[in-house]
């Protein structure tokens, strides 16, 4: 079958057969090759609706697909699969089984803040990217990833004191929920320069806000409350 | 002494848990700085965590609402604008005020739970600035090299901003403001080390992501951007990293041994703040300036100059 060797990978999903009738006559050569449909069916409206009305996300609807988010992305250098521009194309269309299968990517932003800078078109793209994981870590579409145990675990180290997080209790907490960061050598290697300059002391104790008693319910009204962007 | 040109009024220090904590030589190496430059700030007190780049994943308006709580807190001490020294703490208050000005009926919100904390709502009236443009905007690097008594002449040294320092310039409005940095290409900090006397070799990775954020739940990638920075550094000769970013700074330092064993043992290279460099070449002793207590040892390259 004379498709050159250049194009295949090009050409996904094609159909050859060997013999092919149309209207009565036999087709020959390169006529007996077809491209599998591809119109997609199945839009979802919600989900774009959905984002479109979150504060982080409210900027998805800016998009126009140029790529520079993508061209520029941290994360793409390291993950293939990574790409803000699908993320948000396929949230748009609200294609949530591709987005289902991009779940080991979609997590994996390090908030570097490029796409968000660069975007020709005004969109916060971390935001939004954040916003479409969050949108499917809410409808239970996703397994958690450890970017999200380790966001829950440092807002509830934030919630025990509200002053400055310790070090030493969000270290403990990211080791008891299996994210294993130091050795024993490394910590004992450590511990020598911060002995020596008592910085030691200063790493035992969270501060505590003053009145945290009296502003962590508020706060923890505040986080029950649904916030649009308006 | 002469009357030193101050842009931003009163400066309010938001320290973070960076500067409590594991930066604590950064900060006590501002201080010393900020003496010897005669330029003020006042610290923030009582703050409460910003929430950093994880709370507001979770919640959007516990991400809010914590850095909010801080801007009105430096409302009330009469301040015009917060210095952060951690570009993640100058980068969620810039968010917050970002959101808060673009949103007007969210802004209501936040200042009436702010009310019900019992803070005074905030009048959107601050300028969110990071210490390397406080420093560069009011006494410049005339002003830096009028004060250095120990010129390092010779040493070279790579600075590393962070990717939050001016990024994204919607949030900390680099690019739009005569007195912010260039948001791809900072350079402030490049003059400020200039005026000491040392060499600021070409950096590519200025920017770069450390993986911080994700330094716990992707050590991979972490450690990959990480290697990156310092071969950068390496390749272009530098002796030192000069960081502004206790972020960037406890991570690469943490993962020094791992990066080693994994990329190759030549990338080990000292990291130090870039108050800390300041304070030496001023004079002041490597005990004073906490160089001593950097993981990676700055004074074996320092020592020279002793």
């Amino acid at each position: 079958m004379p498709i050159p060797n250049l194009e295949k990978p090009i050409i996904k999903g094609l159909i050859q057969k060997d013999k092919v009738i149309v209207d009565g006559v036999e087709l020959d050569g390169t006529w007996n090759a077809f491209m599998i449909e591809r119109t997609q069916t199945g839009y979802d409206q919600s989900v774009w609706d959905e984002i479109a009305n979150t504060v982080e996300g409210a900027t998805i609807s800016l998009c126009w697909q140029c790529g520079t988010c993508t061209s520029g992305c941290t994360m793409r250098e390291y993950d293939p699969n990574y790409s803000p521009r699908r993320f948000i194309d396929l949230a748009r269309k609200g294609d949530k089984q591709s987005l289902i299968e991009l779940q080991d990517s979609i997590w994996r932003c390090v908030s570097c803040q490029k796409c968000t800078h660069r975007c020709p078109k005004g969109v916060l793209v971390e935001e939004v990217v954040h916003s479409i994981h969050n949108y499917l870590l809410k409808h239970g579409l996703v397994k958690t990833d450890p970017g999200t145990v380790f966001d829950e675990l440092f807002l509830e180290t934030v919630m025990k004191n509200g002053g400055r997080i310790s070090e030493l209790l969000l270290g403990g907490a990211s080791a008891k929920a299996g994210f294993v960061t130091m050795s024993l050598r490394d910590l004992l290697i450590m511990m020598g320069p911060l002995l020596k300059s008592g910085l030691i002391k200063d790493l035992m104790k969270p501060s505590r806000v003053k009145e945290w008693d009296r502003i962590k319910p508020v706060l923890e009204e505040a986080m029950k409350e649904e916030v649009t962007p308006e | 002494m002469t009357e030193i040109a101050n842009p931003y009024g009163k400066v309010a220090l938001y320290p973070g848990c960076a500067l409590d904590g594991l930066g604590k030589s950064y900060d006590v190496s501002l201080q010393l700085v900020a003496r010897d430059l005669g330029i003020n700030y006042e610290k923030i007190e009582d703050y409460n965590c910003c929430g950093a780049l994880e709370v507001k994943n979770v919640n959007t308006m516990a991400g809010l609402l914590l850095p909010a709580r801080n801007l009105s807190l430096a409302r009330q001490m009469g301040a015009n604008a917060v210095m952060s020294a951690c570009p993640g703490c100058h980068y969620s208050l810039s968010r917050t005020q970002y959101f808060m000005t673009r949103y007007p009926k969210l802004r209501e919100k936040v200042n009436s739970y702010l009310e019900k904390m019992g803070e005074k709502q905030y009048d959107m009236q601050l300028l969110m600035i990071h210490a390397v443009e406080f420093i560069y905007n009011t006494v410049g690097p005339e002003g830096v090299k009028a004060r250095v008594k120990r010129p390092l002449q010779g040493l070279k040294v790579a600075p590393y901003y962070g990717c939050l320092y001016s990024r994204p310039k919607a949030y900390t409005l680099t690019g739009y403001m005569k007195m912010k940095d260039d948001p791809e290409r900072p350079v402030f900090m490049d003059e400020l080390l200039r005026a000491l006397g040392a060499e600021v070799v070409p950096f590519e990775s200025k920017t770069m992501c450390c993986g911080g954020p994700h330094v716990y739940s992707d050590v991979t990638t972490s450690l990959h951007l990480e290697a990156r920075i310092l071969k950068d550094a390496k390749r272009n000769g530098a002796e030192l990293l000069i960081t502004d970013c206790p972020l960037g700074h406890v991570a690469i330092e943490t993962n020094m041994n791992k990066i080693a064993e994994k990329y190759g043992e030549d990338l080990r290279m000292p990291l130090v703040y870039f108050t800390q460099l300041l304070a030496f070449a001023f004079g002041h002793s490597p005990e004073e300036a906490l160089l001593t207590a950097n993981l990676s040892n700055p004074m074996s390259v320092l020592k020279r100059y002793l």
